[in-house]
C-alpha cells in the first residue's frame, strides 16, 4: 500500500512543479475568482446550496469575497435553518446552521440558544472522535460571537481530551482507536483548542498551550517544498479513504493555525517565511475545479489575510512580457493575497539574470518608483540600457515602517521570470548564384519589409549563398531561435537548412552538387522560404523570398526516391461518381410496312392456286356416297384440319409438349381414318379400272 | 459443519458475481447508454484541475471511474469481456501500468470497439508514445521539444517563450466538432506530432500554423526541427475501421480548467476572446469520441420489383426495382433519423454495374428504383457510406439475376410474319389440294 501512495506522491510532485514553474508570478484574488464563485455557487429556488455543509461554504465564499448575500434573496434559508436549529440533529448540521445565521444575519429572536447551547456543552462532554468536538466547540464559539453567554464548562477537560489525540509528530488522530494519524486532523484539532481557550476566557493553562505551540512547530517540520518558495503540506501514509489532497490539507491546516495564533497570548513562532510560502500555494492554483477547493482555498486565503504570524504580501507583476519598443514600463504590485493595498513599502530590483544565471553587469540595484494612485511602483527600462531576452528579476520588498517589518511577511528574494521584447532589424539581406570557382556571383538584395519576390536559377555545379544579419534595438547581434530555411520542390517535397552564424551574419550556402541526392535529383522550381522568429522578437517572420529553378542531373537508377507525400486523407469520403448500366441495343429490324408487304407476297401464290383450281373447274364427284366411307373420309379431312389448327394454336399459345401430345393423338386417328379412306378409294379406283 | 462450508463458499461466490460490476460491450447499436470509462491519471489532483472536462462528461450521463495509472489492480477485461467502455488516458508520464494492463492491452481494448481519448504533455513517457504511435500518431522524438510558435502564439502577460499557442486551424467537420462553429482560438501547450502518411484513418482535428515548429525552447537549434509547419498537427483523432474511435491530444493542459476558462488574444490580431475556445472543443470532440454523434446504423433494408411489396429471391435482367434503406444517427439520447443527399447504393458484380444516389424523405428513408442490367450473375445490392466523421456503413445483400426463359422472349415479331404467312398458305394450299387431289374427277 505505501509504495504506490509514494509513488503518486512523487508524480505530483512532478505535476505540480510542472505547473508552477509556467507561472512563477503569482497573483491576487481579483475578479476572476469573483465571477467563478457565482458559477461554482448557484442556489437552486429555495436559497439554499444543497446541504448545510454546502450552503455555510457557499455563503463562507460570498461573504469573504464580498459578494452580494442580502438576507432577502436568503430569507428562505434564514427559516429552513432556524428550523433545523429547533429540532434534534447532528452536531456537525448544528455548527453549519450556526455558522450560516451568523453569516447572513438572520433574525434570531425564535432560536433558543439556550437550548443549543446545553445540547452542545453535552456533546462536548460525550465526543468521543475528533471531528465531534470540533463541531460542537465550534458551535458554541458561534453563539459565544453572536453576543451569547457561553461558558464551557469544563475547558480544561475538554483541552485534554483534544490533546491526547495528538501525536508525537505534531499530527492528529480522528479518535482514540484509530491508529493512523493525519495532518488534515492536526488542523482540525487545532482549531478547536482554539474554540477552546475562547470558549474558557483566562482559565487555560498557559504550559498546555505552549506545548500545542511545540506541536505546531513539528507540525510544519513536515511542510513540503517547491523549489520557487512555495509551501505545502501534504498527507503521507494514510488510508487512501481518507487522503484530502495538498489543498484541503494545507487549508486544514492553515485554519487551525491561524485561529490559534489568534488566541495564543504569545506569537507564535512560525517564521514569515512559511506563511508566504503557503500563500503563494494557494494563489498558485489559480482557480480551482470545484466549489469544495474553492472554498478550501478562499477560506483559507482569508485566514492568512488577517493572522496574527504576519500578514503576507504577495509581489505580482502585472505583466512580464515587456516590450522595449513600445517603452513598456516595469510595473510591480507589492497587496495582502487579496488585493489589498499593502502598507508603505520599498520595492528594489537587486539583480537582473540571464537565462543562464550570469548576472547582467551594466546593471545595478534600482528602487523602483512608486505611484500612489495607482499603488503600483514601476521603473522605466530604456534608461538602463538592458537588451532584449528572457531575464531572471530579482525584487526585495522592504517595509518602511519598522514596527509593521515583523507583521508581515514579504519574503526575501523574489524571482520573476521576465521577457523584454523588441524589434529586430534585418540588415544586409542578400542571396547570390555563383559558379564553383567563385568567379561570376549574381548578387541579389532581399528587402524582407516589401513583398518582393526574386527568381534565381541554377544548376548541381552553382552554389546558393544566402545571408543576413540581425541587430538588438541596442545594435548587438541576435541570434534568434528560430532561423530555418525552407526548399519546397513542386511535388511538396520538402528541405531545410539551418544558417550558420559566423561573425554577426547569418549565413547559408548550398552547394548543390553535394545536395543532388538528398534533393532526389528532382530538378525543378523550388520555393524558398524563411523563418525567423524568437521569444524576444517583436517581428518574427515567415515569408516567401522567392524561387529558385533547380537543373539537376538525371537520377541514376539506384537513387533513393523522393518519400511519398501522405494524400489527402479527407479524399476518401464524398460521394462516388454515378455509374449507370449501359444496355445492349436491341437488334435492328425492317420497318413493320415492308415486313407486311412482303406477307402479301407469300399470301399470293396461295391465291393464284386457288383461282387455277377454278379455272380448271375443281368437282368433288369422287367423295364417296354410301355413308361409312362418307364419314371416314370426312373425319379424314377434318383430322388433317385439326393438326393443321393445331399448328396455328402452336404458334398462337400452345408450348411443344401439348402440341405433340395432341399430334400423337390426331396421329393414331388419322391413321386409322386415312387408311379406311385410302382404301376405300383405292377399291373403287381398282373396281373402275377392272370395269 | 463440514457439510455447510461448500454452500457458504458457493453463496460467497454468488454475492462476489452479483456485486461484480456488470461487464460493459463496446457502442452496440442495441444497447448505445449507460457508458462506463475509465479515466487512468498519473495524479488524483488531475480530477480538479481538469473537473470541467469530467464534469461534462458526467453530466451527459457516462460513469467515471478514476484511477491511478499505477494502480496494482488495473484491468480492462474480467473473464474475457470488458469492462469499460472507453478509456481516458490523462497520465502522460507513466512508464509502465499497474495490474495487468499494457501497451498491448490498451490496443487490444481499442480493437474491441472501445474509444480512447490521450492526452500528453512534454513528459510522455515511451508508453504513451507508443500508444499513440499505434494510432497513427508519432510524437516528436526529441523528449525536450515542444511546439513553439513565434507568429501565432497566445498574447498573454506571463507567458513569453511562445509555448503556449492559440491555433484555429481546425478540421472542417460539423459532426466531429459539432454544429456550431467554435470561434475562438484553441489554447495548446504540449508536443507536436505527425500523422502517419500510411494510415488513412488518422486525421488532423487541431493542426499547427506554417511558423510553428517542434523544438526545445531552452537550447539553440542546431540542425533544422524534424517537425514544422502544418505537418504537426496538435489534436489528431482516429477513427478505426471497427469504428472505435480515438482522440490524440499532444497537451494534457488542452483539457484542463485553467485553459477552459482562460481569455485569449492570438498574436497579431485585436480581437480578444473572454473565453478560448478549448471547453467547446473538448466538449464537442469527446461528444465524438464517445460516439454521441457521427454514429449511424442502417435498417430495414429492403428491395423489390416496381409495383410489387414482397422481395424476390431472383431477378430477371431488365427487371425495374425498389431498393429502400433506413439510416439512423445516434444523438446520444436516441435515434434520430439521418438527412443527406449523398447515400448511394451499386449494384454489384466484380465491379459497381449501377451507382445511384438515393433520395430521402428526410426522414430517415433513403430510396432509388433502376433497372437490372441484362447481365445475369449473382449481384449485390452494396451501400458503402464512408463520410468523414461517421461511422462507415457497409451493408452488402446478395441477390441472382437470370437471363430470360425461353418464353419470355417476345412472340410474335412483325418482322417474321412473311414466314408464318408463307408457313400457314402452304398449310391451307395443302389441306385444299389434299381435297381436290382425292375427289377430283
Amino acid at each position: 500500500m505505501a509504495k504506490p501512495l509514494v509513488l503518486h506522491l512523487l508524480l505530483l510532485l512532478i505535476c505540480g512543479s510542472a505547473l508552477l514553474s509556467s507561472g512563477s508570478v503569482i497573483h491576487p484574488i481579483s475578479d476572476a475568482h469573483r465571477s467563478a464563485a457565482t458559477e461554482f455557487f448557484v442556489p437552486a429556488a429555495d436559497g439554499s446550496f444543497g446541504s448545510l455543509e454546502e450552503t455555510y461554504e457557499a455563503l463562507r465564499t460570498f461573504q469573504i469575497l464580498g459578494l452580494d448575500r442580502s438576507s432577502a434573496k436568503f430569507e428562505g434559508t434564514c427559516k429552513t435553518v432556524s428550523e433545523k436549529l429547533s429540532s434534534p440533529t447532528t452536531t456537525k448540521d448544528l455548527y453549519h446552521a450556526l455558522k450560516i445565521t451568523a453569516i447572513l444575519g438572520c433574525r434570531t429572536e425564535s432560536i433558543e440558544f439556550d437550548g443549543i447551547t446545553s445540547r452542545l456543552q453535552t456533546a462536548v462532554k460525550d465526543a468521543s472522535s475528533l471531528l465531534e468536538l470540533y463541531y460542537s466547540l465550534g458551535g458554541l464559539l458561534t453563539v459565544k460571537e453572536q453576543g451569547k453567554d457561553v461558558i464551557l464548562s469544563d475547558a480544561d477537560g475538554t483541552f485534554q481530551a483534544i490533546k491526547a489525540l495528538s501525536q508525537s509528530d505534531g499530527r492528529w488522530r480522528y479518535d482514540k482507536d484509530s491508529t493512523g494519524s493525519s495532518a488534515f486532523a492536526a488542523g482540525i484539532a487545532l482549531e478547536a483548542l482554539a474554540s477552546v481557550v475562547s470558549l474558557a476566557g483566562s482559565d487555560i493553562d498557559q504550559s498546555k498551550i505552549a506545548v500545542v505551540r511545540k506541536d505546531i512547530t513539528k507540525l510544519f517540520d513536515r511542510i513540503k517544498h517547491y523549489d520557487d518558495g512555495t509551501l505545502y503540506f501534504d498527507e503521507k501514509n494514510v488510508d487512501p479513504d481518507q487522503y484530502k489532497g495538498p489543498l484541503a490539507t494545507s487549508a486544514s491546516i492553515t485554519s487551525g493555525v491561524t485561529a490559534f495564533a489568534a488566541v495564543s497570548s504569545e506569537k507564535l513562532n512560525i517564521g514569515g517565511e512559511k506563511i508566504l510560502g503557503l500563500a503563494k500555494f494557494f494563489l498558485s492554483i489559480g482557480i480551482p475545479g470545484t466549489a469544495k477547493d474553492f472554498f478550501y482555498q478562499i477560506n483559507s486565503l482569508a485566514s492568512l489575510e488577517n493572522n496574527r504570524i504576519s500578514i503576507p504580501l504577495v509581489l505580482s507583476l502585472p505583466a512580464t512580457v515587456l516590450s522595449l519598443t513600445a517603452k513598456d514600463q516595469l510595473k510591480v504590485e507589492v497587496t495582502t493575497v487579496f488585493g489589498s493595498h499593502a502598507p508603505s513599502l520599498a520595492v528594489s530590483l537587486l539583480k537582473v539574470l540571464t537565462p543562464d544565471s550570469k548576472e547582467v553587469t551594466s546593471f545595478e540595484k534600482k528602487e523602483l518608483e512608486y505611484d500612489p494612485e495607482n499603488r503600483i511602483h514601476f521603473l522605466d527600462l530604456s534608461p538602463l540600457k538592458i537588451d532584449v531576452g528572457k531575464y531572471s528579476l530579482i525584487f526585495k520588498v522592504s517595509v518602511n515602517d519598522p514596527e509593521g517589518a515583523d507583521l508581515y511577511a514579504t519574503g526575501d528574494q523574489i524571482i520573476v521570470t521576465a521577457f523584454l521584447t523588441g524589434f529586430i532589424k534585418v540588415d544586409k539581406a542578400e542571396i547570390a548564384v555563383s559558379d564553383s570557382d567563385a568567379a561570376s556571383e549574381s548578387v541579389q538584395k532581399l528587402d524582407l519589409s516589401k513583398e518582393s519576390l526574386i527568381s534565381l536559377s541554377a544548376n548541381h555545379l552553382q552554389k546558393l549563398r544566402l545571408s543576413l544579419q540581425l541587430t538588438t534595438p541596442l545594435g548587438h547581434s541576435f541570434k534568434p531561435h528560430q532561423m530555418v530555411v525552407k526548399f519546397r520542390h513542386e511535388s511538396k517535397v520538402e528541405h531545410l537548412f539551418v544558417p550558420e552564424t559566423s561573425s554577426r551574419q547569418y549565413k547559408l550556402v548550398l552547394n548543390f552538387l553535394g545536395l543532388v541526392e538528398k534533393f532526389y535529383y528532382l530538378s525543378g522550381r523550388y520555393e524558398i522560404e524563411l523563418a525567423v522568429g524568437d521569444a524576444v522578437m517583436e517581428n518574427s517572420i515567415l515569408r516567401s523570398i522567392g524561387s529558385i529553378e533547380l537543373d539537376l542531373p538525371e537520377a541514376p537508377e539506384k537513387a533513393a526516391k523522393p518519400p511519398a507525400q501522405p494524400v489527402d486523407p479527407l479524399s476518401r469520403f464524398g460521394p462516388k461518381e454515378e455509374i449507370s448500366h449501359i444496355f445492349r441495343a436491341p437488334e435492328k429490324r425492317p420497318p413493320q410496312g415492308l415486313s407486311l408487304g412482303f406477307m402479301g407476297l407469300t399470301i399470293l401464290p396461295l391465291l393464284a392456286f386457288l383461282i387455277g383450281l377454278l379455272r380448271i373447274g375443281v368437282n368433288f364427284k369422287g367423295f364417296p356416297t354410301s355413308a361409312a366411307p362418307a364419314t371416314f373420309a370426312i373425319l379424314f379431312h377434318g383430322g388433317i384440319g385439326a393438326v393443321l389448327l393445331l399448328y396455328v394454336l402452336f404458334w398462337l399459345k400452345l408450348d411443344l409438349f401439348t402440341t405433340l401430345k395432341a399430334l400423337g393423338f390426331l396421329g393414331v386417328f388419322l391413321l386409322f381414318v386415312g387408311h379406311r379412306t385410302l382404301s376405300y378409294l383405292a377399291s373403287t379406283s381398282a373396281k373402275q379400272k377392272t370395269a | 459443519m463440514a457439510k455447510q462450508r461448500p454452500s457458504l463458499l458457493l453463496l460467497l461466490s454468488l454475492i462476489s458475481l452479483l456485486l461484480s460490476p456488470p461487464p460493459a460491450f463496446s457502442f452496440s447499436d442495441e444497447s448505445p447508454t449507460a457508458r462506463r470509462i475509465l479515466v487512468l491519471v498519473d495524479d488524483l489532483a488531475l480530477r480538479s484541475s481538469h473537473s470541467i472536462f469530467f464534469d461534462s462528461l458526467v453530466s451527459r450521463g457516462y460513469q467515471l471511474e478514476f484511477k491511478l495509472a499505477d494502480d496494482p489492480s488495473l484491468s480492462l477485461q474480467r473473464y474475457g469481456q470488458f469492462l469499460y467502455d472507453g478509456l481516458v488516458l490523462f497520465a502522460p508520464s507513466v512508464s509502465r501500468f499497474g495490474g495487468s494492463l499494457d501497451q498491448s492491452k490498451v490496443l487490444e481494448f481499442v480493437d474491441a470497439g472501445h474509444d480512447l481519448i490521450l492526452a500528453v504533455d512534454s513528459n510522455a513517457s515511451d508508453l504513451v508514445r507508443g500508444i499513440a504511435t499505434d494510432s497513427g500518431a508519432d510524437f516528436d522524438e526529441d523528449p525536450e521539444a515542444v511546439v513553439i510558435d513565434h507568429l501565432s502564439y497566445a498574447v498573454s502577460d506571463a507567458d513569453g517563450d511562445h509555448t503556449l499557442i492559440a491555433s484555429d486551424n481546425l478540421i472542417k467537420s460539423n459532426v466531429i466538432l459539432g454544429d456550431k462553429a467554435i470561434e475562438a482560438p484553441i489554447l495548446f501547450r504540449g508536443i507536436g506530432h505527425s500523422v502517419n502518411p500510411a494510415n488513412t484513418l488518422v486525421l488532423k482535428a487541431l493542426t499547427a500554423s506554417p511558423s510553428a515548429y517542434s523544438a526545445n525552447p531552452k537550447t539553440k537549434l542546431s540542425s533544422p526541427p524534424s517537425l514544422t509547419g502544418s505537418s504537426i498537427s496538435l489534436v489528431s483523432v482516429m477513427q478505426a475501421r471497427n469504428n472505435a474511435r480515438v482522440l490524440i491530444s499532444g497537451s494534457l493542459e488542452l483539457f484542463s480548467n485553467r485553459f477552459l476558462r482562460s481569455s485569449v488574444q492570438k498574436a497579431g490580431s485585436k480581437t480578444i476572446y473572454d473565453k478560448s475556445g478549448n471547453e467547446q472543443f473538448v466538449t464537442e470532440a469527446a461528444k465524438w469520441v464517445f460516439h454521441e454523434r457521427g454514429h449511424l446504423k442502417a435498417v430495414n433494408v429492403k428491395h423489390n420489383k416496381v409495383g410489387e411489396t414482397t422481395e424476390p429471391g431472383i431477378y430477371r435482367i431488365n427487371d425495374d426495382l425498389e431498393y429502400s434503406v433506413e439510416i439512423y444517427e445516434w444523438s446520444g439520447k436516441s435515434w434520430e433519423p439521418y438527412v443527406a443527399d449523398d447515400v448511394q447504393v451499386q449494384f454489384f458484380m466484380m465491379s459497381p454495374y449501377v451507382l445511384k444516389t438515393m433520395s430521402t424523405n428526410k426522414k430517415g428513408l433513403y430510396s432509388t428504383s433502376f433497372k437490372v442490367p441484362d447481365v445475369y450473375g449473382v449481384f449485390q445490392f452494396k451501400v458503402e457510406y464512408e463520410r468523414l466523421g461517421y461511422t462507415s456503413l457497409s451493408l452488402a445483400k446478395q441477390i441472382p439475376v437470370r437471363p430470360f426463359r425461353h418464353n419470355e422472349y417476345e412472340r410474335f415479331i412483325p418482322a417474321a410474319f412473311p414466314y408464318y404467312a408463307a408457313s400457314f398458305s402452304t398449310m391451307g394450299a395443302f389441306f385444299i389440294f389434299s381435297i381436290v387431289y382425292l375427289y377430283h374427277k
